[in-house]
């Protein structure tokens, strides 16, 4: 394998990578082909059912609906988020002043206040935005105070030895210094954002992916549910793999410039895997 | 591809800043933090006699307060956090005792990695709580559903944790043991184990927080009684300062639930020296 060439490696990695979720995926074809059960539709049928969704029903109006509250809400989170942390980390006596109650706020779980908030602000668009910048800004806030706040202190000296102003810092120390912690913050709110979003849509509303799923199941549409919830999975995957791909192009230089990381990069072209550098 | 490995430190178990805290300095760190609490208070009162937001949005601290002392001394209080409590640990005690072997297994062999990543990959950023709707048809409202639930948002992060922890194992760790020809049981205790703990830990950190939060989704969105199902038929019943008052119940469950899982990772770990971020 040392001798294969460039691209016939990449495609052995591939191969290796996406056997078995083709196997699993013929496996599910195979295993409901001829199932009878009500609650397990043939896959095949699942399919049929997320094309006329598509095509036939709302599902596309539904899909743009949850796709502009996730958008809106992750981008109130990341700009409230990090400049917030950011003010909290440079300001000593705020950062240690804050830090049980931060806390204790990044432990709640922030779902507990989606009846509060759609039984009291409606069932429309902008309470859910809320709920889904609510629970995303935490994981951004306390990455970025990490980050920043992580910044080496031999960093910092030489950064005030040169008397270097206030905007070029954020610019050129700050930002680029917490920008790995601060996108693994922002990884992580990704997720709960997708939560977020469901849960609302699910408790109260009138479109949605997960109002798609709640009707479907509750009027025994079965293949439907299956159909919304693959759906879900597929969109919670690729938004994912699209925040992996911006934090890689993005991080091209943290990446390069950790000498363990350069190392095992290295070591892993040598051998056969060009796909291993981890991503922070 | 890169992986979906969260290698970021726990802020709460990074070491402490060397300069060792004085007497006074203690004193006036917990002067300021208290500070704090009472100008968020202060704020939030302020918001209520102003009438920011109606009271069913917003209820006054103090009546919060008032009913959180009631409710404590009730039997019905303890029982509903027992539910959410042990739904959440039996699905995390579950998904621990099959995510981490899984996940040690088939980190140790690059192969086994590699043909599982996509599908792990894809489990993990799925969001659990969609699978809610499938599940009330096939399993309907019950306990075991909801702890059901909980299993499959806590495995997936605990796989991804325990396949990075086996193959953090360093090359030359790898080469003595190969060399030596070492055993595979041998090599697995001795070697991955204790090279993986730290990442299996970080996982369980996860998930715990995880737990938690899945439990209370389920119990908002479905009748399975719990913390969750409490916020939802206070507020129904226009009880908000109860719907409140059991909020910062789950606050209080998922602080508590993480910090139980820290002090056991820090005794766990006590053996080695201080993470650092490249660990």
């Amino acid at each position: 394998m040392m001798t294969a060439s460039r691209p016939t490696r990449f495609l052995l990695g591939a191969l290796l990578q996406l056997w078995m979720p083709a196997l699993v995926v013929v496996l599910l074809f195979v295993a409901t082909a001829n199932s009878t059960s009500f609650y397990f539709p043939p896959f095949s049928e699942v399919l049929v059912a997320l094309k006329d969704a598509f095509v036939e029903g709302d599902l596309l109006s539904d899909l743009l609906f949850s796709l502009k509250n996730l958008v809106a809400g992750l981008a109130i989170a990341i700009v409230a988020g990090t400049v917030i942390g950011t003010v909290i980390a440079e300001t000593e006596w705020f950062r240690v002043a804050s830090q049980p109650v931060l806390d204790f706020a990044r432990a709640t779980p922030m779902v507990s206040f989606t009846p509060v908030i759609i039984l009291t602000l409606g069932i429309g668009a902008a309470p859910k935005i809320f709920l889904i910048s609510l629970g995303a800004f935490w994981p951004i806030l306390l990455n970025t105070i990490a980050g920043v706040h992580g910044i080496s202190p031999a960093v910092r000296e030489s950064v005030r030895a040169y008397r270097i102003g206030p905007l070029l810092r954020l610019r050129k120390v700050l930002i680029p210094g917490a920008a790995p912690q601060i996108l693994a913050g922002i990884r992580i709110s990704l997720a709960v954002a997708i939560v977020m979003m469901i849960v609302s849509e699910i408790y109260g509303s009138p479109e949605g992916l997960g109002y798609f799923i709640l009707t479907s199941g509750s009027s025994f549409h079965v293949a439907d549910t299956w159909a919304g919830t693959l759906l879900i999975g597929l969109l919670g995957y690729a938004l994912t793999l699209l925040l992996m791909a911006v934090e890689y192009l993005s991080l091209g230089w943290y990446v390069q410039r950790a000498p363990r990381t350069r190392a095992r990069d290295r070591r892993a072209v040598a051998s056969v895997d060009p796909a291993a550098v981890p991503a922070a | 591809m890169t992986t979906l490995v969260d290698t970021t430190p726990d802020p709460a178990a990074a070491p402490k800043r060397a300069r060792r805290p004085t007497r006074s300095g203690h004193a006036r760190r917990l002067a300021l933090q208290t500070a704090f609490v009472l100008a968020i208070l202060a704020a939030w009162s302020v918001a209520r006699m102003a009438d920011v937001m109606t009271v069913d949005a917003l209820p006054a601290p103090w009546s919060v307060a008032e009913r959180l002392v009631e409710d404590v001394q009730t039997a019905d209080y303890w029982t509903t956090l027992l539910d959410t409590l042990r739904s959440a640990v039996g699905g995390l005690v579950a998904a621990a005792l099959v995510g981490i072997p899984l996940g040690l297994v088939t980190g140790t062999y690059a192969w086994a990695e590699r043909s599982t990543r996509v599908l792990v990959e894809f489990g993990r950023s799925f969001p659990v709580i969609a699978i809610l709707p499938v599940m009330l048809l096939v399993m309907g409202t019950s306990f075991m559903m909801k702890g059901v639930v909980v299993f499959l948002a806590c495995v997936f992060p605990l796989i991804i944790q325990a396949q990075y922890g086996a193959q953090s194992v360093s090359e030359s760790v790898d080469e003595t043991v190969r060399s030596y020809r070492i055993g595979r049981l041998l090599r697995f205790r001795k070697v991955v184990l204790p090279a993986a703990s730290p990442s299996v830990w970080t996982g369980l950190r996860i998930a715990a927080t995880m737990a938690v939060l899945v439990s209370i989704g389920v119990e908002i969105l479905t009748t399975v009684p719990g913390v969750g199902h409490v916020i939802v038929t206070s507020q129904q019943d226009q009880n908000s300062a109860n719907a409140y008052a059991y909020i910062l119940t789950a606050g209080l469950l998922g602080f508590i639930v993480t910090r139980l899982v820290q002090l056991a990772e820090a005794r766990a770990l006590a053996w080695r020296p201080p993470t650092t971020l490249e660990n």
